[in-house]
């Protein structure tokens, strides 16, 4: 799975998300953004740790060296 | 101010408050205040702040009430002497008005002192007569030992005399001398007896022995269990004492040494009969009196039994009548239209509710004139309110500790929800910490509304009040806990097989050169196979280092794009101009920049080294870069980037001075302006020109100076202090790494069971104590630290005061 499949993927859960919280959550439009802007802040914190993880390891200068007896 | 066009957010700006005047007449007054009480939406200004406390016009009510407060704090602590604990608030019950209240008080006190007085004094007399009844019995010893070896001396000598001495060895043995010796000389031998106790029994003796010059016999003899002293009530070990002397001077001097020494002297007849009936007496009555104390005893319980079930609800009345009239005491009397005028500030949400209660007391107090609501004109500073559930207020109260919000400024709070837990968990990230912490935070959960009601110890009551900024925390960590692949320090296989292999099938160069990547990288986190390896920590330093650096000028620029929001708001158009542009671009082309070649490198796998890349860029920027070629036109960009950044510097510093000097300036001709044109206008101005400060140019420019300076040397200090999420993360999976290798696997290397239980205890009470306790409130106060500082100082303020209503729960909050 390469990025951007995986990032399609974070998009969707952050929408699937949004969704729901309007749907259990709904009370009134000033609190909808409020929950629409913590679900979105957590799905770009949350992706960008990912992507973070996933660049570094693409191409990699530092191999994994195993210690002896392993 | 004006608010944004269409919706706002909530809990992004502190709601709208206004200043309020209410006029209630005196007779709904009490009422109308207590409803608003009820209510909790509004804070009164004190309009006596000059008045001393006794010159208020409800001063003795309050002292009323405050000794209802006394007498009910009697009571708790009667109660708590007799180990009974009041009922918790049963409903609203009976709802007694303040005189009844107080002429039930009253007598309830009057019996209680009478009832703990009486009790006083029977425990007196029982505790004299148990000592009176041990100087019955040891020294009516001494008396019966002396009489035996008279009787035997007596015998002794009466079988060598013969029957010349027909005396009873009960007659007195000085008789005899007193008839022989000198007439005049009276010589009476006196005793007296008692207890002393024994910690000053050696003194006393010395004492009499002193002072009446060896002329005294003493006996003591010692009781073993400990007597209840009538005068101190306390369990005291004592000796019960015979002392013999002769004189009526010596019998003073003792009396005034056994008052001294706190000895309890007890009468002693010699005759053995009466003795013996005293004896008799004193158990009769020692066992009356036990009866009458514990009947006392049990009476007073009833009495504090019944105390006990209304406690908390005359407590609370009592507590909410102090309060009210301390409102009332802050109103300012108008005596001639006799109404009372109260100021305060209430969010514009409240206004239909405010109305509404006091209409409501105009009804129930039957008055004919209904109490008046209007808002006032001010250009006082409101206090900050928001509206916050049991979720989003321990969050907000995080950022209130730092500063409140100055009113209608952006709240950080907003972000702060999730960027909290957030970053503490990159510093935490272990999934199976995570998920203990969880556990620890879901029974909290479970046991929300028993615990709200009960009085927690200080620790707990933190804990429980920050049982969603955990929860919060929890779940992030079991996020982080799978991208940094932890579990307990072991790394798993769970969404594909690693990306590494060995180059050749014999693997032979796998513990020299290392593995190569052969497969796609690993989908989800960190690569299982880094676990253990000796390029571990190159690798994961490297990788962790750039993901601070990214988070930090990612919530940097959050930050200054939230000052964006706040000079929108208030309509600053300088603010935007000459302080958020130039920081953005000062931040960005520097930082941000460096951002953006971290994720170039890792996405072409250059070898180039940032490090060379940044510091050329300032060395030599003209120079060419060879090796430090990430891509095509990097020098060019790199000397547009930089002079951008220098740019930015004067951009900072020196505009927004002037501007606000001519902005100064433009209000002064308008204002003289308006005093050539309208008389009217004149008291208006003053008082403008009252409220408007000087302009004192040079105090700007120093400000603006300060400004800039702390900017851009803080852009580089605080993006190297988001150093610190590495830091902690290291140190965090170091120590887990050494408590599972260590201790567990160690332990369960040998085959002895007791070995293998004792290792996994110690490797339970370090996970617990190091990582789960320790780790964790150090997280948490990093993060803290990062969000108040290095984020909050790009926009905040947080110079306002918050928002303090009138309101009973509120009140009842602050008595537990």
């Amino acid at each position: 799975m390469g990025f951007s499949v995986t990032t399609l993927i974070f998009a969707m859960v952050g929408l699937i998300a949004s969704l729901s919280t309007r749907i259990c959550f709904n009370k009134g439009p000033s609190a909808n953004l409020l929950h629409l802007t913590l679900v979105m802040t957590a799905t770009v914190c949350c992706w960008m740790m990912w992507a973070i993880v996933y660049l570094a390891q693409m191409n990699p200068l530092i191999v994994p060296i195993l210690s002896e007896g392993e | 101010m004006s608010e944004n066009g269409g919706t706002s957010m909530d809990l992004l700006r502190s709601e709208a408050m206004q200043l309020s005047q209410l006029i209630i007449p005196i007779d709904s007054a009490h009422l109308a205040i207590t409803y608003l009480g009820h209510l909790g939406l509004i804070q009164f200004n004190d309009l006596n702040a000059g008045k001393s406390p006794f010159q208020r016009t409800y001063a003795t009510q309050i002292k009323r009430c405050g000794e209802l407060g006394r007498k009910l704090r009697y009571f708790k602590v009667q109660m708590s002497e007799a180990g009974l604990e009041p009922l918790a608030r049963s409903g609203t019950g009976s709802d007694l008005n303040v005189d009844d209240l107080e002429v039930k008080l009253g007598e309830l006190e009057g019996e209680l002192t009478e009832f703990v007085a009486n009790g006083e004094k029977l425990q007196r007399s029982y505790n004299e007569l148990v000592e009176y009844q041990l100087v019955l019995q040891k020294a009516g010893e001494f008396f019966h030992s002396a009489l035996r070896k008279a009787t035997v001396q007596q015998r002794e000598s009466g079988s060598g005399h013969g029957g010349e001495s027909s005396e009873a060895p009960e007659a007195p043995l000085l008789e005899e001398q007193e008839l022989n010796s000198d007439q005049y000389k009276q010589v009476k031998l006196g005793f007296l007896t008692g207890l002393v106790p024994k910690g000053k029994s050696m003194a006393f003796e010395k004492m009499l022995f002193r002072v009446t010059r060896g002329n005294v016999l003493l006996r003591q003899s010692f009781v073993e269990q400990p007597v209840v002293d009538p005068a101190s009530g306390e369990k005291v070990i004592k000796n019960v004492f015979a002392v013999f002397f002769s004189g009526e001077r010596v019998k003073s001097k003792i009396l005034k040494i056994c008052d001294a020494f706190g000895a309890n002297r007890y009468p002693f007849s010699e005759d053995i009969g009466k003795e013996a009936q005293m004896m008799t007496e004193v158990s009769a009555r020692l066992s009356e009196l036990k009866i009458t104390i514990d009947a006392g005893i049990s009476q007073r319980k009833n009495l504090l039994h019944n105390i006990g079930q209304k406690y908390e609800q005359w407590n609370l009345m009592v507590t909410r009548e102090k309060s009210i009239y301390h409102i009332l005491n802050m109103l300012s009397i108008d005596v001639t239209k006799k109404c009372l005028v109260a100021e305060g500030w209430s969010p514009v949400f409240a206004t239909p509710q405010i109305q509404e209660a006091l209409q409501r007391a105009t009804t129930d107090s039957s008055s004919q004139v209904g109490g008046i609501f209007q808002v006032l004109q001010t250009k006082e500073s409101p206090p900050t309110y928001f509206r916050t559930n049991k979720f989003t207020s321990s969050f907000q109260d995080i950022v209130d500790a730092y500063g409140v919000a100055k009113y209608q400024e952006a709240n950080p709070g907003v972000f702060t929800i999730i960027t909290f837990p957030f970053l503490f968990a990159v510093m935490f990230g272990d999934w199976g910490h995570g998920i203990c912490i969880l556990l620890a935070t879901s029974f909290l959960l479970i046991m929300e509304r028993k615990f709200s009601n009960k009085k927690l110890g200080d620790i707990m009551e933190m804990t429980f009040g920050g049982r969603y900024v955990i929860l919060m925390m929890a779940l992030f960590s079991i996020y982080t806990g799978f991208i940094y692949n932890e579990f307990f320090s072991r790394p798993f296989e769970l969404f594909s097989s690693s990306a590494y292999n060995c180059r050749d099938p014999s693997c032979r160069d796998a513990t020299s050169v290392g593995l190569i990547k052969v497969h796609n990288t690993y989908p989800f986190g960190v690569d299982p196979v880094w676990h253990g390896t000796r390029s571990e920590l190159p690798f994961l330093n490297s990788l962790k280092m750039k993901m601070s650096i990214l988070l930090g000028v990612a919530q940097m620029n959050l930050g200054i794009v939230m000052s964006f929001f706040n000079a929108n708001f208030f309509r600053n158009g300088i603010n935007i101009w000459c302080q958020f542009v130039p920081q953005i671009i000062f931040l960005n082309s520097l930082f941000g920049y460096l951002s953006i070649l971290i994720i170039i490198k890792w996405i072409t796998g250059s070898k180039a080294d940032l490090y060379h890349v940044m510091i050329y860029m300032f060395l030599g920027p003209t120079d060419d870069l060879e090796e430090n070629q990430l891509f095509s036109g990097q020098k060019v960009i790199q000397l547009l980037l930089l002079v951008l950044a220098f740019g930015s510097v004067p951009w900072m510093l020196l505009p927004k001075p002037f501007l606000l000097k001519s902005q100064h300036n433009n209000r002064q001709h308008g204002q003289s302006y308006a005093t050539l044109t309208d008389e009217s206008l004149q008291s208006e101005i003053n008082h403008d020109s009252h409220a408007q400060e000087e302009f004192m140019f040079s105090e700007v420019f120093v400000h603006q100076l300060i400004h800039t300076i702390e900017f851009v040397l803080g852009a580089v200090s605080n993006t190297a202090s988001y150093l610190r999420l590495w830091a902690l993360s290291l140190a965090h999976s170091e120590l887990s790494s050494v408590f599972y290798e260590k201790v567990l696997v160690l332990a369960w290397g040998y085959n002895n069971v007791i070995i293998r239980i004792v290792g996994v205890f110690v490797f339970i009470c370090a996970t617990v104590g190091v990582l789960l306790v320790m780790e964790t409130l150090s997280a948490f106060l990093h993060a803290l630290r990062l969000h108040w500082v290095e984020f909050q100082n790009k926009f905040y303020e947080g110079d306002g005061y918050k928002f303090n209503p009138f309101s009973f729960t509120l009140i009842a909050n602050e008595e537990e």
